[in-house]
């Protein structure tokens, strides 16, 4: 679909980028990558590895039909003046399913797209033919609250996510250069945008009893940026779940380990859609 | 019209805090364990005397300002230090640098805390509005993302709140407020003076220069405040005016003593504290994402690497003194660097000259605060010596005399139903009036 904005140029990771394609969705210029046959599979990325064709959604897209939009305000899709928080995403994607004339889709969420993913599932349970939580943000743990991921230099920041640091710089932002540092500022920003006064929403612990559909919660061995603690909690709360762990892993699990992940996800979904 | 007003002003720090290089930062993480509340009384007390000592020493002004959750400056309250220093002076005008508007739930609260500071004091209050530094969106959990927005909307309120008849509903993005209606409305009219304190953002001096609010550079190198200002006076001219010295003021920290080599040695530690020290800020708290935008951050950065600027708490004694981030020397040095920034740069307030820097002991300060008075401002006055405040009348009337000489009667006056008719109770004691 034709659009009249003129996208400001973004620039392009080191390792693993591929060009987008477009879509148009109320307005707003998406970038999105879509690989795969098989099962829909609608993937939300996290708050940051932005504009990358990763490991694990390759291991994924040998099993499913994967479509990795770019959130508003990420990767190469603009940040519109309207998004406020959660609510307004979980409408962009509802949006962005009718544009893709996807009625039901199996969704998958990462980190702060597994919140997101779990907000989405909460609004509209029946557009779900599953969902997978991939050590996903959103509820509190008393005692542990999540450290503010741009409260420390990024160098510390993947310390922290990353257990085995085997494939670390596979991902790392690339810092010597001005546009990839100011880019990650603008993607900071959206992230506070929708994260910075919320930490977690309370009313999810109610409204996941609503989500029905088989749901698989994505758990690293030792998650030392969102407590494991958060993902047990959102398999308790989804009344069809179960948990898995992936052995050796930190919050950074899709990168350490992607064909397990890979695998998984897939496997859970095929399983799901019998 | 004096050349140069000074304001005395104290950022109240609590100095006794391991190093900088052993801590991450001296704002939001450093424990607050290492404030002892009995050595804090002592802070305070003598802080507040070496403001107040400005006032016969013939300062212009004195202020204050806000920060949250710090060592560099432990007033978090930037009104109840106003409302002290109010009860203790007389005639000077009082600032408040400001209050920050975004991190505060109802703006309607500052509206109204200015305006009876300003009742109070007769007429002698300036307004300050800042942002609140980035530190302060992580100590105060308020959204960086909304600091620009949640700014101008609280300004506008609050300009609205002085000026407009309430009760008003106020229908905004930020704030919903259907009655704004403050008592007290503030004395000078239409309202007290607004200053803008800043870093230089180009889209605050432009809103800066359209209001004519005097606009005030902080700790920054000498060529970067003179860019700031030749971009006030075009956007002042672009507004169609063209500004005066009085609405472009500096924080220059100034210290002055006898000689040259004494003025060093008595400085140079006390200076080191506050740049190493109370200045030791990592780059992420100093800019919380969305704190400013994009373009502004982009060039921002671009200047850092192109003009090669060092952090705050890694400029050498030498690096400070050379860029004019402060100025120390005997009187005539002090005149001289001043000058520059009267003659060549065009600023007509500037403040932190004189008063307190760093781990300074309270003699010191006074020291520095005396010798500047009597070797340094005269010469940036009238020959009649004066502070600018002692040139015009107060506002309020200062004895009750004046106040039944010029005040006139409330139009309204206090009534009661007693006994069945509405009676005046301020005259009800008369027994002709029952």
């Amino acid at each position: 679909m034709a659009s009249t904005q003129t996208a400001a140029v973004v620039p392009r990771p080191q390792n693993f980028y591929t060009e987008p394609e477009w879509l148009d969705v109320g307005g707003l210029r998406v970038a999105y990558r879509r690989k795969g046959t098989g099962e829909p599979t609608l993937y939300l990325h996290g708050a940051g590895m932005t504009r990358m064709w990763l490991p694990h959604l390759e291991a994924l897209s040998e099993r499913v039909d994967v479509i990795a939009p770019e959130h508003p305000g990420y990767g190469e899709t603009e940040m519109p003046d309207w998004l406020d928080g959660f609510e307004d995403l979980v409408i962009h994607y509802d949006e962005l399913l009718d544009v893709l004339g996807l009625e039901q889709v199996h969704l998958v969420g990462y980190s702060l797209g597994g919140w997101l993913a779990a907000e989405f599932a909460s609004y509209y349970p029946q557009r779900l033919k599953s969902l997978t939580l991939m050590v996903p943000a959103g509820l509190r743990i008393e005692g542990k609250p999540v450290p503010n991921p741009v409260a420390m230099m990024p160098d510390a920041f993947f310390d922290l996510i990353f257990n085995d640091k085997s494939n670390m710089h596979q991902v790392m932002p690339d810092l010597e250069s001005l546009d990839e540092v100011v880019h990650q500022y603008g993607e900071g920003a959206t992230l506070a945008r929708i994260a910075w006064t919320s930490q977690y929403n309370l009313k999810l612990e109610r409204r996941l009893a609503r989500v029905t559909c088989p749901s698989l919660v994505v758990r690293a061995e030792d998650d030392r940026l969102i407590p494991n603690e958060t993902h047990e909690r959102f398999a308790e709360l989804l009344p069809n779940s179960r948990i898995e762990t992936i052995p050796g892993t930190g919050h950074a699990l899709a990168v350490e380990q992607p064909d397990k992940v890979g695998a998984a996800i897939g496997g859970f979904i095929q399983e799901a859609s019998r | 019209m004096n050349k140069l007003d000074f304001y005395l002003f104290h950022l109240m720090p609590y100095p006794f805090i391991p190093p900088g290089e052993e801590i991450e930062s001296t704002w939001v993480t450093l424990p607050n364990t290492h404030y002892d509340p009995k050595v804090g009384h002592r802070l305070y007390n003598e802080y507040l005397e070496q403001l107040i000592a400005g006032e016969k020493l013939g300062f212009d002004g004195l202020c204050v300002n806000e920060h949250h959750q710090n060592a560099y400056g432990t007033m978090p309250s930037p009104n109840i230090m106003a409302s002290y220093l109010v009860a203790k002076t007389k005639r000077i005008p009082i600032g408040v640098i400001g209050n920050a508007l975004p991190l505060h739930a109802n703006p309607v609260r500052v509206a109204e805390e200015i305006a009876m500071l300003d009742v109070i004091s007769g007429g002698r209050i300036i307004s300050g509005f800042v942002r609140g530094t980035g530190m302060e969106y992580y100590s105060y959990a308020a959204n960086p993302s909304y600091s620009q927005e949640r700014f101008w909307e609280a300004h506008d309120l609050i300009i609205k709140a002085w000026t407009e008849p309430g009760p008003f509903g106020w229908q905004g993005k930020h704030f919903r407020l259907p009655y704004v209606n403050p008592w007290p409305r503030p004395l000078q009219q239409p309202h007290p003076p607004v200053w803008l304190p800043g870093s230089g953002s180009m889209e605050t001096i432009k809103k800066a220069a359209e209001r004519r609010y005097p606009f005030m550079m902080v700790f920054a190198p000498q060529w970067f405040t003179k860019m700031n200002y030749d971009m006030y006076r075009r956007a002042a001219e672009e507004s169609g005016y063209e500004s005066s010295p009085k609405q472009l003021a500096a924080a220059i920290p100034t210290y002055v003593a006898e000689t040259e080599e004494q003025a060093h040695r008595e400085a140079k530690p006390h200076f080191m504290w506050l740049f190493q020290n109370g200045l030791k800020i990592p780059p992420y708290h100093w800019f919380p994402p969305g704190y400013t935008s994009k373009k502004s951050f982009a060039g921002m950065l671009g200047a850092k690497v192109k003009h090669n600027l060092k952090e705050h708490w890694e400029l050498s004694y030498e690096e400070l003194l050379e860029e004019r981030y402060i100025i120390v020397g005997s009187p005539e040095t002090v005149i001289e660097r001043l000058t520059e920034f009267t003659d060549d740069l065009g600023a007509g307030i500037v403040l932190g000259a004189g008063g307190h820097m760093g781990s300074m002991p309270h003699w010191l300060v006074m020291k520095n605060t005396y010798l500047l008075a009597e070797e340094v401002i005269p010469h940036f006055r009238e020959p009649d010596g004066k502070p600018s405040w002692m040139r015009e009348d107060p506002l309020g009337p200062g004895t009750l005399t004046e106040h039944a000489a010029t005040v006139e009667r409330p139009e309204l006056q206090p009534v009661a139903r007693l006994d069945g008719s509405l009676v005046e109770t301020q005259r009800a004691y008369l027994e002709e009036m029952t």
